[in-house]
């Protein structure tokens, strides 16, 4: 690692005064956890770093009066992981936290860094898709918003400007929404995910309304699973259903090999994983009075263990 | 003067051994490690955090191919950086060291590539500054040109001998085994073993069963938390190393050798080592920093960052087709083993694993005819060497994996099909050595008993299965070698302890004081253990292959016991009565008349051994000991992603008597926990000769979440009658068995059988749908 430059901006405005959008050696600087890496692996040499940490403004969690939630994008992971407004408004978030890395990570890591990075086997992004979560991003020029599905352009690409910086995270009201977050590691329990499968829908009695699949790890960037939206949307639950909700998933999905596994073997797990991905929304967050639970198989869950 | 009053700690009796007992036993205490509070605190001494005045960074150029001859090695832009002392390559390095190549077995290794590269990651030129962050810019701008050659990375590839890793053999004349291959060409072979008894075609011929099976292993390696480093200081007559090395008088002796100097001019000092599993054995980055120091005069220090080390020592992949022969009742009758190790692209101390594990390749059973074959091979991949096992873990996730299969076949239950066939106390293992002092039976009937073998097991349902599986293993220790020790007795009484075991984490600091106690009455914490440095310490054969508990430990019950004759002969010739109360510092001072002396007591110790006799590799007494290890492993299998867990996993040793059983049990669960990420999932992935996955980012090591819900950890009772307080070694033990126990839970699970490492879930889902039919396409 090569000396540079640290800048610990105090506002949004003058961190975006230290920004470059002209040179790409010139970064915005979360919890570092990320940029670390990269820089031990010799593939990223700043010049200057800007570290977002001092600007105070950027690490509060605020509970709106319409449900949503507004997360600033310093907050470290693990205030979010232990907010009890997180829990109650949009618990998968809470339960993906727990095998998410390991807490010396989470007490550093940043929403922002989380989000910015673009790494596909970040296990909050599918999340918050699935959440239809939205971001704030700042740029010199003013302010802008964007859906997070919006903010991957590919492997480890995003659509933000070298001289953008998220500012805010911004949950939208789940209502009785239910939500799910299966991470399949093939490595240690605490590695990245080989695969992660994001699911959120309405549910009247079975019948399931406005589902989001969202699928990331496996592919080159976290994304929307179309078809198996098209199959569980207005249908009611049932094995069979799961299973075709499953089929579309892999038909559809373009997984990728590495060294947490081949391509066609991803493609396999996702077939597996949304079928119970989706059961265990419907199941997890049931309400009292929904119909009895399905038939049990495979054990896992957002922090069981499918390791 | 009383004594009392000078020294904190009690006052050992003079007279220990006639029965006037201050302290209690100090052997088979459960002490906390004597350097825990140091390490917790932080002021521990590690190479890592040493400076010498003047000291230069050394940042390590790699190949960036598997295998060519190096057409040149540009430095200039490198050389321009500002900041930057040298840039220094193999050509350099033969001006201060004319023959700069080195290893235990072969002295095959280059301190920098000269003429050829070997393998992806072999160090090919040093950039030098003051400033590390200097150094390692600077080493990005250097470029080599290559002219690429074929590579075989493949150790039965290797054994075809079409590619060629070396143009020719060198070893090293130190084993008698390896002297014949002086100079042979045309071979990648660096060491061909083998063990004839009996008439193993014949019984095939005759067996009622024969089976054959082919099994492999993964590259995986040692990831010490703490990575090499080692810093010279080359003084023109004089040479200083500081490094995290296991092995300090191989040290001592190796670089001796190289710069034609006896081994009194270089001193090797080693503080404690952040874990060593044995990749910090012989030369790893010693001799580079020495070149280093000699050529820019000022000392040096090179310490690698974590994804280095997956370039520097591995474990050796192996590949291991075994064949037995069974009669009708059962019993093994023969068994065929050819061994292939994958050895790299330098031997390191590859051909010893080839034959000090190789001979137990037929495993603890009582097998009539016998034929093993282990080859040594050269491969263009990063070296291989000794890491926790010497290979053992290896050969017995194959044999244990053969037998259950074996069983299987013939409807045998697995625990009954062993007992039919392991040696018992007093037999003769393969090699014509008898098993004494080795618990096979009761370590298996323990393992039995815990498991509640004879009764029913819940299978599980719907996707999620359940299987139970079993293996039992021995080891031998590495022999014949020897170990020195020396314990001084200071004027007040207290107690000084020379020895070069290096303390790793494995805490031999506390056993050996342990045993120092025992013998002078004292308690072990009031000994003090010298960190190792070779001015100092005498000389030791290593920390390594479990061997220091029982060769050091004899020596430094020997140095203690002459200690202890020499205060007990002084005693006597201070006319004092026997039975009186004078404590050693009273001696001293009636003999000196004041606080002055000392009594040094010297210990030695090499067990007795007998060479195995060429050809056929028998030999009456191969080993001074023998390590045994079982373990029973209960697991889940999910049947629709190939995820297993292990829900169970119990470990049982025969480690001898305890000398500290706490740390014993550490050993036992770290060996197994070790071996347990070696089974599931730790893999280097390559491509090209290329490690894709040299990280801890990318590579990972189990975790807590990894652990077994149930992890038992245990010894049965045992005494090994010719090792000091009847003990013996316990670093490997509980790595043998870990593997085959779980592809065995697995296929009594799924009736799948896995024959190569690791146990992933890609892996286990793939043999299930090539079960079902269905198979899952190729990569
Ligand atoms: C050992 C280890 C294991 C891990 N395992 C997992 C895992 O299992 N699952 C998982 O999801 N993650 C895992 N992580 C990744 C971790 O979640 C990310 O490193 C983290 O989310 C990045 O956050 P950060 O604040 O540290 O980002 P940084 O490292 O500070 O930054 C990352 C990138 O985002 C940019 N950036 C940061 N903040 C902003 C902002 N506000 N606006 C614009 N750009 C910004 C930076 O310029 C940089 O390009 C692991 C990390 C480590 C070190």
């Amino acid at each position: 690692m090569t000396p540079f430059e640290l800048a610990e901006p105090l506002t949004v405005a003058d961190a975006l005064r230290f920004l470059d959008p002209d040179d790409s050696t010139v970064r915005p600087l979360g919890g570092g956890t990320a940029l670390m890496l990269m820089m031990k692996a010799g593939v990223f040499r700043p010049t200057r770093l800007v570290s977002l940490r001092r600007i105070a403004s950027l690490s509060r969690i605020t509970a709106l009066p319409d449900g949503g939630l507004v997360i600033g994008a310093l907050t470290p992971l693990s205030d979010v992981e232990h907010s009890t407004e997180v829990a109650r408004r949009a618990g998968v978030i809470v339960r993906t936290m727990r095998r998410l890395s390991n807490v010396r990570v989470r007490n550093v890591a940043t929403i922002g860094g989380c989000l910015a990075h673009g790494d596909p086997h970040m296990d909050l992004p599918p999340v918050l898709m699935a959440l239809d979560a939205s971001i704030a991003v700042a740029g010199r020029t003013g302010k802008r918003t964007l859906k997070v599905e919006n903010l991957f352009a590919g492997y480890y690409e995003t659509v933000l400007k070298r001289d953008e910086i998220i500012t805010e995270l911004h949950i939208p009201a789940q209502g009785g929404r239910r939500a799910a977050y299966l991470k399949c590691t093939t490595g240690s329990a605490d590695d990245w995910p080989a695969l992660g499968v994001a699911v959120s829908f309405e549910a009247e009695g079975s019948a399931i309304s406005a589902p989001r699949v969202v699928v990331s790890a496996a592919t080159e960037k976290a994304t929307r699973l179309n078809g198996a939206e098209a199959v569980l949307s207005g249908a009611t639950i049932d094995d069979a259903l799961l299973a075709r909700a499953g089929d579309a998933a892999a038909d559809e999905a373009e997984t990728i090999s590495d060294v947490r596994g081949s391509a066609p073997y991803k493609r396999e797990l996702l077939r597996v994983y949304v079928r119970r991905a989706v059961r265990q929304a419907f199941e997890a967050e049931r309400p009292l009075s929904s119909p009895p639970p399905l038939a049990r198989e495979g054990r896992e869950g957002a922090q069981g263990g499918a390791h | 003067m009383p004594s009392a009053t000078m020294n904190p700690t009690p006052s050992p009796p003079a007279l220990a051994a006639e029965g006037r007992v201050a302290t209690g036993p100090q052997v088979g205490r459960s002490l906390p490690r004597l350097e825990a509070r140091e390490k917790v605190t932080g002021r521990a001494e590690y190479t890592h955090n040493l400076r010498l005045p003047g000291m230069l960074y050394g940042k390590v150029v790699r190949s960036t191919i598997a295998h060519g001859r190096i057409r040149s090695i540009d430095a200039s832009a490198a050389k321009a950086v500002p900041g930057v002392y040298q840039v220094v390559a193999g050509e350099d390095v033969i001006k201060v060291i004319p023959h700069p190549y080195y290893g235990p077995a072969f002295h095959d290794q280059p301190i920098l590539a000269i003429g050829k590269v070997h393998y992806v990651g072999e160090p090919i030129a040093v950039v030098l500054a003051e400033d590390p962050h200097v150094a390692e810019t600077a080493a990005t701008l250097v470029v080599a040109e290559y002219e690429e050659l074929p590579a075989v990375y493949d150790e039965l590839e290797a054994a075809q001998n079409r590619v060629l890793v070396h143009d020719e053999l060198k070893p090293a004349g130190t084993f008698a085994d390896l002297k014949h291959l002086k100079g042979v060409r045309g071979t990648n072979i660096a060491l061909d073993y083998q063990l004839r008894k009996g008439d193993v075609e014949k019984a095939f011929a005759e067996a009622a069963h024969v089976f054959e099976h082919e099994f492999r292993t993964q590259k995986v390696l040692h990831l010490a938390f703490e990575p090499f480093v080692s810093i010279a200081d080359y003084k023109g007559d004089r040479l200083t190393l500081y490094t995290a090395s296991q092995g300090p008088s191989f040290v001592r002796i190796e670089i001796a050798r190289l710069l034609g100097w006896p081994e009194n001019r270089v001193r090797v000092k080693v503080p404690f080592l952040g874990g060593g599993y044995g990749g910090k054995l012989y030369i790893k980055l010693e001799a580079l920093v020495t070149a280093l120091s000699m050529i820019a005069k000022r000392p040096v220090k090179v310490s690698l960052p974590m994804e280095e080390v997956f370039y520097t020592i591995t474990r050796h992949p192996m590949t291991f087709r075994i064949k037995s022969g069974v009669d009708e009742h059962g019993r093994i009758t023969a068994r065929r083993c050819e061994v292939f190790w994958n050895g790299g692209a330098y031997a390191d101390i590859g051909p010893r694993v080839a034959q000090k594990s190789g001979f137990t390749a037929s495993g603890p059973y009582d097998i009539e005819n016998v034929s093993i074959d282990s080859y040594a091979l050269y491969t263009n991949q990063p070296p291989a060497g000794a890491l926790r096992g010497f290979g053992v873990p290896q050969l017995v996730w194959a044999y244990e994996s053969h037998t259950d299969m074996m069983a299987r076949a013939l409807r045998i239950d697995p625990l009954e099909f062993r007992r039919r066939n392991i040696t018992r106390e007093g037999g003769r293992h393969a090699t014509g050595t008898p098993l004494e002092d080795a618990a096979v039976e009761k370590v298996l009937e323990h393992v039995a008993a815990r498991m509640n073998w004879s009764k029913p097991f819940d299978r599980g349902t719907g996707a999620v299965r359940r299987g139970r599986g079993l293996a039992i293993a021995i080891k031998a220790v590495i022999s014949p070698t020897t170990s020195v020790a020396i314990v001084n007795v200071n004027a007040d009484g207290s107690t000084t302890l020379y020895c070069g075991t290096v303390d790793m984490g494995q805490g031999s600091d506390t056993a050996m004081a342990q045993i120092v106690g025992e013998i002078l009455n004292i308690p072990a914490e009031s000994v003090n253990v010298v960190p190792r440095d070779t001015d100092v310490t005498p000389y030791d054969m290593g920390t390594l292959g479990s061997r220091s508990l029982f060769h050091m430990g004899h020596a430094v019950k020997r140095a203690a016991e002459e200690a202890r004759d020499k205060i007990a002969s002084l005693a006597r010739e201070l006319g004092l009565p026997k039975g009186s109360n004078y404590s050693v510092a009273d001696l001293f001072q009636k003999k000196y008349g004041m606080q002055a002396g000392n009594i040094v007591g010297a210990g030695v110790y090499k067990p007795d051994y007998v060479p195995p006799q060429p050809g056929t590799g028998l030999t009456p007494n191969v080993t001074p000991f023998w390590m045994v290890s079982g373990v029973g492993a209960e697991v889940e299998v999910d049947t629709e992603t190939g995820h297993v867990r292990v829900t169970r996993l119990l470990n049982v040793c025969d480690i001898g008597r305890p000398i500290n059983p706490k740390i014993c049990e550490s050993q036992i669960s770290g060996a197994a926990t070790m071996q347990l990420g070696f089974t599931m999932f730790e893999k280097m992935h390559f491509d090209g000769g290329q490690v894709t996955n040299a990280s801890l980012a990318d590579y990972k090591i189990p975790g807590f979440h990894d652990l077994p819900a149930a992890f038992e950890n245990e010894t049965v009772e045992a005494y090994q009658s010719n090792g000091p307080f009847g003990g013996k070694g316990v670093g490997e033990v509980a790595t043998f068995c870990v593997s085959p126990a779980i592809g065995n839970a697995i296929d009594d699970a799924v009736g799948v059988r896995l024959t190569e490492l690791p146990l992933n879930p890609e892996a286990v889902l793939r043999a299930l749908r090539a079960k079902e039919n269905r198979p899952l396409e190729d990569a």
